[in-house]
């Protein structure tokens, strides 16, 4: 393989699986998801032009998406998420992360996927929108319905951190 | 309680870096190994699309010339692809009828439903509308080494079922200990996952439980039990993804009451005709019978064919493990 495609899968397959967990939240699968996707980009590989990560992205999201409403999951949903008795005690904060991440398993994959590449992967809206395929707008939709649902408010942002990503 | 943008980062990035010391490995092999597969397949596919257009437009043709004219010259160049169409639809013959083994009476149940696949690695699910509580089923491959799953519902909604080599065909009945109190009044569903005879089902076996309940050696018999655990399941069918193979299933049961409004009532006419291109999971109701017989005695889910998994009825009246050489009952 002397296309670039070893180095590619040596160099991005671990942070390839990262992602992939955060969409399917089992490592197994997540295994399964990117092999495929890998696979999948294999065949394509002469025919991408640029940088292969949109295109994989866009592939893990879609089987991720196709897997999810094919199969059962054992997760199930709940309508409110637990409230934790005082926020500023540290083992709160255990359960606050704890209540996030059960929160972020109950978004519908396409708002999974938004999630994950704007704020794990920090690609732009945009980025998003052509990984997803759709349109910035609707990512924008997608973005604030899942922050909604998260109770992420936007407006309370750490100035460091988000000045150091912009 | 409300979170920053920025808990949200930091959650992901130590959920996206929680594995340490058990970072996933790229294996280049299996990855290129899995998109020749996918080729495979999509290969196979474009071509049955391809027989199924030809096939259809033949027939459209044929429709459309005048009757004088089917007898001549150009007909028969239109008529070539009906018979390409009769290629896709061979594959493995499902018996027109399977025998009731078990309980005093002995009759023959005979197909109502059949369903042909053109792929194996995924599951399917067949519904059908049962006219008595002996229903039963036959599943046959091409391949009499693949192995098949089943599942459906037991007398207490558990899933019950079995799996083994497909061996030419794996069948089996219900009767009344078997099935559960509702199976008369709705439509009923039998999954059924064929996976191909390489497929790596002690990796993954290994990889979920250990291969339990079995032993530690992890043989053919232990492998063939571990296909009754759903994750072992979903794993395996990730894993190898759809590959071109042919098989049927068949759903077999008595012949409804004379009276019965619906002219497919007669279950003991040949094989259906079922869509032969279907690589999806199937849905819909069966055109099967939908008046209901009354059930009549009868003891248990039983063989049918000496590739058919055992089973034999128990104080709980569903159906119990028997595993036999090549297939195995189970309660997941």
């Amino acid at each position: 393989m002397d296309d670039g495609f070893a180095e590619y899968v040596a160099h991005r397959h671990l942070r390839l699986c990262r992602m992939a967990y955060l969409l399917t939240r089992d490592w197994g699968t997540a295994e399964d998801v990117v092999q495929t996707a890998l696979a999948k980009a294999w065949l394509a590989w002469r025919r991408i032009e640029g940088d292969p990560d949109p295109y994989v992205y866009r592939i893990i999201v879609n089987t991720h998406a196709s897997w999810w409403r094919r199969r059962w999951r054992g997760e199930v949903p709940a309508a409110t998420l637990p409230e934790t008795a005082d926020p500023r005690d540290p083992a709160a904060e255990v359960d606050d992360q704890a209540a996030l991440w059960s929160a972020i398993g109950t978004l519908s994959p396409r708002q999974r996927a938004v999630i994950v590449l704007h704020y794990f992967e920090g690609r732009t809206l945009t980025q998003v929108a052509e990984i997803v395929g759709c349109s910035p707008g609707a990512v924008k939709s997608q973005l604030s319905r899942a922050l909604t649902r998260l109770r992420v408010d936007p407006d309370i942002q750490s100035m460091t951190l988000e000045g150091v990503r912009r | 309680m409300s979170y920053t943008e920025s808990d949200l980062r930091e959650l992901l990035n130590d959920h996206g870096h929680g594995r340490a010391g058990r970072e996933p490995s790229a294996h280049l092999d299996a990855i290129v190994r899995r998109g020749r597969r996918i080729r495979r397949t999509r290969r196979a596919v474009t071509a049955g699309t391809a027989l199924a257009f030809a096939a259809v437009a033949a027939a459209g043709l044929t429709g459309l010339l005048p009757a004088g004219a089917q007898r001549g010259e150009g007909v028969a160049v239109a008529q070539r692809p009906v018979d390409s169409a009769r290629v896709v639809t061979l594959g493995p013959e499902l018996p027109r009828t399977i025998p009731v083994v078990l309980g005093a009476p002995k009759f023959d149940l005979g197909l109502i439903h059949s369903r042909r696949f053109e792929t194996v690695g995924a599951g399917q699910k067949v519904t059908f509308t049962p006219t008595s509580v002996y229903t039963g089923f036959s599943v046959v491959c091409d391949d009499p080494r693949a192995l098949v799953v089943y599942r459906q519902r037991g007398r207490s909604d558990e899933p019950t079922g079995g799996s083994g080599r497909c061996g030419g065909s794996i069948s089996g009945h219900n009767d009344k200990m078997s099935v559960p109190s509702d199976w008369l009044k709705r439509p009923q569903s039998l999954e059924v996952w064929v996976f191909p005879a390489d497929a790596p089902v002690r990796k993954v076996a290994e990889a979920v439980n250990g291969c339990r309940p079995r032993d530690e050696k992890c043989d053919e018999s232990a492998q063939i039990a571990a296909l009754a655990n759903p994750e072992v399941r979903r794993r395996l069918s990730a894993l190898v993804g759809e590959q071109p193979g042919r098989w049927a299933v068949g759903i077999y049961d008595r012949p409804a009451p004379a009276q019965a409004p619906t002219a497919s009532a007669s279950p003991t006419a040949g094989p259906s005709v079922a869509p032969t291109a279907s690589a999806s999971p199937t849905a819909g109701p069966s055109v099967a019978p939908t008046a209901s017989a009354s059930p009549t005695a009868g003891l248990s889910v039983a063989p049918t064919a000496s590739a058919s998994p055992a089973v034999a009825p128990t104080a709980s009246a569903s159906p119990a493990v028997a595993p036999t050489a090549s297939a195995s009952a189970s309660k997941p």
